[in-house]
């Protein structure tokens, strides 16, 4: 019975063990401090605030690692167009591309002298721009999240249904959004719901895959654990299912997210304003290229930084991964 | 449903006969089996409830008494048997025509080799595989699936990470839409009585292999099952923590004299825990042996580990080892 102690102490030691683990984790992104410590905390604190401090030394050297790389691409950009080795109609200066970045975001005279003024880039502010185009993909990748997991479900857990569905996902998945997206408009219109279609159904496939993935792999111990607790099958599907497979759901939705990016062009192509890929490829057809490199580069960021978001919420939501 | 015999000093009076459980799932048991309704004393006033042995969970020893009922039905193996085919085409039996009859509240223990068809049985009688040929039944119900009353604990503690301890321990309970008080009450007593209250907010991952062990097993008994299959709770264990989990099941089992289906490598625990061990041959599986264990008789109930090393328990020992053929 009273083994507890023995116990406690051999907890603490998986916890010791654990710090390393997180560590290697942490290479991954970012850690919350805090998060090694158990309930039975038997980690000696000058051993955790040692860690703790190892953890943060790493993660400042990654942070100026990052940084020195970013300055030196930055510099070579610069001495580049600096000493003309390129004409700026190719590649306008890092100084050029910021000056288009600011005035998309300005108002300024329509010319010299003239108190008539004209605000950002085709009558949108740049961040407007890209609230359009965000909103289009919210709309694409949420409808592809929701049918997607409800599709995976399905598919998942009945293996006809995957055998007689999962060819046409896998053609979906390999077709090149540019090529249907003059289809879609002649079927949907050149407003928005065309450019939601063709999100979703870029976001779609690698949802359901993920998720189909997902709800395979749960091992039937868990579920048959559930079983002889008296679930029944929506509550082994809510209680069991579900949860298992969120690692999977959310590595899909990360992966539908990226590709939903690299699809917002294409649906922006035609009457594509506001938005930022319609932006970014006007201005290129303008040959406005210190334009088209800004909006290049603000759909980079904002991608990176979106994935960032998941990833976290992925980390909030399944504090368990690789651990159990 | 005739009453099983019982070998225990069951026959102590003045206490109150069953007069119907509070949790609807059991009563609901209860009226699906109307012979059941039999009513028999509860074994709270054991000598050998070793409640008292365990300081540590006061509220442990008289719970039982409160609101659950002894288990009064049979578990029947009626010539059942499996087969399975493999990728290759081969048809391998697993488990030949068996029959056996565990009454109510006896701990079983099954040895042999291994893919010998120990755990193709379990699952027959947990109701997760469905036999070749015969029928499991419990009590005058086929079993078809599984169910609440015939709790399953696995090698693998199979802890939900998504969960906290407590979380786990009640998920059957709330499966079964127990109200929240009656859940959260029985959830306490049940952490209490596996050691673990202090880390009813942990999750899962953050215990030893050994209080995942335990908290399974709070898990399983939080829905009251009057069948306990056990398919090498054990076997991962570390054989300090292994001795005192036996200890701990024992004094649990003794409590409500749950039936008992325990599968295990080890012939010393195995005949340390059972009432009765069988041993099954290499596949296809079939019984071989069944010995009657009641070394309680000669050496009364306090029975400890120093058990182990009375000649009568050496004996027992050696005849089960004697009867496993390695396949």
């Amino acid at each position: 019975m009273a083994d507890s102690a023995t116990e406690r102490r051999r907890s603490g030691s998986v916890a010791e063990t654990a710090g390393p683990a997180a560590g290697g984790e942490a290479s991954g992104g970012e850690t919350s401090p805090g998060r090694g410590s158990s309930p039975g905390n038997g980690t000696p604190p000058d051993a955790a605030a040692g860690a703790r401090s190892a953890l943060r030394r790493s993660r400042r050297l990654r942070l100026a690692l990052q940084a020195g790389v970013l300055v030196v691409v930055l510099l070579a950009w610069w001495l580049v167009t600096a000493v003309q080795l390129v004409p700026p109609l190719y590649l306008p200066s890092p100084g050029a591309v910021w000056h288009a970045f600011v005035q998309a975001n300005t108002c300024r005279p329509i010319a010299e002298g003239l108190s008539r003024t004209v605000c950002g880039e085709q009558n949108y502010y740049l961040w407007e721009h890209l609230v359009a185009s965000l909103q289009r993909i919210g709309v694409g990748v949420g409808a592809a999240i929701v049918l997607g997991l409800v599709a995976g479900f399905l598919l998942g857990s009945s293996r006809w249904l995957q055998v007689a569905f999962e060819p046409y996902l896998n053609f979906l998945r390999a077709l090149p959004p540019l090529g249907y997206i003059g289809l879609l408009i002649v079927w949907l219109g050149i407003g928005d719901t065309s450019k939601f279609v063709l999100l979703f159904l870029a976001a779609f496939p690698p949802i359901v895959i993920a998720t189909i993935q997902g709800v395979a792999g749960v091992s039937e111990d868990r579920v048959n654990a559930a079983r002889a607790l008296g679930a029944s099958r929506g509550q082994i599907a809510r209680f069991v299912v579900l949860p298992s497979s969120l690692p999977n759901i959310f590595s899909g939705v990360r992966i539908a997210a990226g590709f939903a990016w690299t699809t917002v062009v294409a649906a922006e192509l035609n009457n594509g304003i506001p938005g930022i890929g319609g932006l970014a490829y006007l201005s290129g057809t303008q040959l406005n290229t210190p334009l088209t490199i800004a909006c290049i580069i603000t759909i980079g960021l904002v991608a990176v930084a979106l994935d960032a978001i998941i990833v976290r919420l992925g980390r909030l939501l399944v504090p368990w991964q690789g651990k159990a | 449903m005739s009453r099983p015999a019982q070998h225990t000093g069951d026959a102590e009076g003045g206490r109150p006969p069953w007069a119907g459980a509070t949790d609807s799932g059991a009563s609901a048991a209860g009226a699906a089996s109307a012979g059941s309704a039999e009513t028999r004393p509860t074994e709270s006033a054991d000598p050998r409830s070793p409640g008292a042995a365990d300081p540590r969970s006061p509220g442990a020893a008289d719970a039982p008494a409160r609101n659950e009922a002894t288990p009064t039905r049979e578990l029947v193996l009626d010539r059942i048997s499996h087969h399975y085919v493999t990728d290759a085409g081969n048809v391998v039996h697993a488990v030949e025509e068996t029959s056996l009859q565990i009454p109510a509240g006896q701990f079983v223990c099954v040895v042999g080799p291994s893919g010998c068809g120990k755990t193709t049985l379990l699952k027959m009688l947990a109701g997760f595989l469905a036999p070749s040929g015969g029928e499991a039944r419990y009590g005058s119900e086929v079993i078809t699936g599984p169910s609440h009353q015939r709790g399953v604990v696995f090698q693998q503690a199979n802890l939900y990470p998504w969960l906290t301890i407590r979380g786990n321990v009640e998920l059957g309970p709330r499966f079964r839409r127990v109200p929240r008080r009656e859940r959260a009450e029985r959830t306490d007593r049940l952490l209490e009585m596996v050691g673990l209250p202090q880390f009813a907010g942990a999750k899962p991952y953050e215990l030893s292999g050994g209080m995942q062990q335990r908290a399974q097993i709070a898990r399983v008994l939080a829905n009251q099952p009057d069948v306990v299959l056990m398919d090498e709770p054990f076997g991962a264990l570390d054989a300090l923590t292994r001795e005192r989990l036996q200890a701990d099941l024992l004094r649990i089992q003794r409590q409500r004299r749950q039936t008992v289906f325990f599968i295990t490598h080890s012939v010393e625990e195995a005949v340390f825990l059972g009432d009765r061990v069988l041993v099954m041959s290499p596949r296809p599986g079939r019984i071989v042996l069944d010995e009657r264990v009641d070394l309680a008789s000669t050496y009364g109930p306090e029975v400890g580990a120093e058990m182990k090393s009375t000649p009568e328990f050496i004996e027992i020992r050696d005849r089960v080892a004697g009867a496993i053929q390695v396949g």
